[in-house]
């Protein structure tokens, strides 16, 4: 049995979490695992658009269909929070993660900047190992 | 008498078309004046917070990214929570403001204080900015009374839960913190079952309640579950991280409170002060701007034992069956935890 059961991938639908969630596809695929697209709902987002996260799980399901990936495998999975906590507690049920894989920029977070960056903070925090997927990675 | 600390952020620290904006330093302030409090009044100017006094409750590490950070520019640190050139300073001074309210309150031993300052605090981590917070405010100045020796109770009735605050006295046996929010909500964290670290157990009380709740069921919440905690932490002073974001008319979250709710909390929560002169209210979120000078001066005048009242308490929401579900699973999480758990004895 493959050590990786669940992927859990942060989406906030720029480009660099599209590329992170085709790097989880593709991981996914070959090992057997499943994946679970994870969308953090910040003050800002619950404030203006109650509808950001319909329209985000779409392009999800475009996504899905791209990678050929089992759509069975793949799942949704919505949060209330900030991206970097909402991503820690995926390790937890009912996500219950044994990977977490993000875009290099985090969801809207500083590149290059120590401060402000979701992927740094992962890394510091979490209890699972992560991965940071490089900007114009994807399919190497 | 009322000691107003600051204000301060009412035109630094600008995001531009954000909600956390100056305008709402205007709003409050206007929300005093409709008081007429006249010689009942005191402006204190803030402090700027020390580098010492930021410590106490965040890494210096993180201080010093900040602080570089602004000095840079400043920009998005998250999706929600932005900083400007002027924040480094804009953020000092929050925290000093509340460390001049107490330090008057010390000075006068009697009245009532108000931090009037942004941006706000209940938010940030020891090592993070989050939700429009930069710095804790309210737990920089808990943590200087903690180190003199004192008590200190936290409520916290900001629509948020105030994440920031219950991690950083995660494990202090000599704060009590308190939350009422909506659930589910921004930040994600508050259950009820997250009662406080090993040395600090109890010391955290969480009752989350349902989008459309109204007064009652938070005054519930806080008679119910809270008040065995506070009874039996028996505080030396009261913070409050008074946010108006769960005023029914705030476009941020879904409560249905009124102004006249937030004059009742305050008097309940007054009564847990043990002298005059002991009580601080911090200014957290609140976004829609009528709202917020109205439930101000609410607040203030039950608080000075004014009459005034625009709105009526509200009641009739759903959520008591929330609260009394809360009170069961903070019992159990207890019960599990040992019937000797330290802060089952007070700490002197
Ligand atoms: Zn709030």
């Amino acid at each position: 049995m493959s050590p990786l059961q669940k992927i859990a991938v942060g989406f906030d639908g720029s480009g660099d979490a599209e590329a992170a969630v085709r790097w989880a596809f593709e991981l996914a695929r070959q090992v057997g695992a499943d994946v679970v697209v994870v969308h953090a709902v910040g003050l800002l987002e619950y404030a203006a658009n109650r509808g950001a996260a319909v329209e985000l799980e779409q392009t999800v399901e475009r996504l899905t269909r791209e990678a050929g990936i089992d759509p069975a495998r793949v799942h949704w999975h919505v949060g209330d929070g900030d991206p970097c906590s909402v991503l820690i507690r995926a390790v937890f049920a009912p996500v219950a993660a044994d990977l977490l894989v993000v875009g290099s920029r985090g969801q809207g977070a500083h590149a290059g900047l120590l401060l402000g960056s979701t992927s740094h903070e992962l890394a510091e925090h979490a209890t699972v190992p992560v991965v940071i997927v490089p900007t114009g990675r994807e399919g190497q | 008498m009322l000691i107003v600390s600051g204000p301060t952020g009412g035109s630094e620290h600008d995001g531009g078309d954000h909600p956390e904006r100056p305008a709402r330093i205007a709003a409050v302030m206007a929300g005093v004046d409709d008081l007429h409090l006249g010689t009942d009044v005191q402006i204190v100017a803030p402090y700027v917070a020390n580098p010492a006094q930021m410590a106490r409750v965040h890494d210096t590490a993180y201080l010093d990214e900040l602080a570089a950070f602004c000095q840079a520019g400043g920009g998005q640190l998250d999706p929600d929570t932005y900083a400007s050139a002027d924040s480094w300073s804009a953020a000092r001074r929050a925290a000093g403001a509340g460390l001049a309210a107490v330090d008057a309150l010390r000075q006068r031993d009697d009245g009532v204080a108000f931090v009037v300052a942004r941006p706000p605090g209940h938010h940030a981590l020891r090592d993070r900015a989050m939700g429009f917070c930069l710095l804790n405010n309210i737990a920089i100045s808990a943590a200087a009374l903690t180190a003199n020796d004192e008590r200190v109770l936290i409520v916290d009735w900001d629509v948020h839960h105030g994440n920031g605050t219950q991690a950083i006295f995660w494990d202090d046996p000599n704060v009590l913190y308190v939350s009422t929010h909506q659930w589910p909500l921004f930040p994600g964290s508050g259950t009820s079952q997250e009662i406080g670290g090993p040395r600090a157990l109890g010391r955290t009380v969480n009752v989350p309640i349902p989008a459309g709740a109204t007064g009652d069921v938070v005054r519930r919440a806080i008679d119910e579950v809270a008040l065995p905690a506070i009874d039996d932490f028996d505080p030396t002073w009261v913070l409050i991280s008074a946010g108006f974001d769960a005023h029914r008319a705030d476009p941020l979250a879904d409560l249905a409170l009124s102004s006249g709710d937030f004059a009742e909390l305050a008097r309940m929560v007054a009564g847990f002060a043990s002298r005059p002169g002991r009580l601080v209210l911090f200014l957290e979120g609140g976004y829609d701007l009528g709202a917020l000078r109205m439930s101000v001066a609410a607040t203030l005048g039950a608080l000075l034992g004014d009459t005034y009242q625009p709105e009526d308490p509200t009641c009739g929401g759903p959520g008591a069956e929330m609260v009394d579900q809360a009170r069961a699973e903070r019992d159990g999480a207890l019960q599990r935890a040992g019937p000797l758990a330290p802060s089952e004895r007070r700490i002197r």
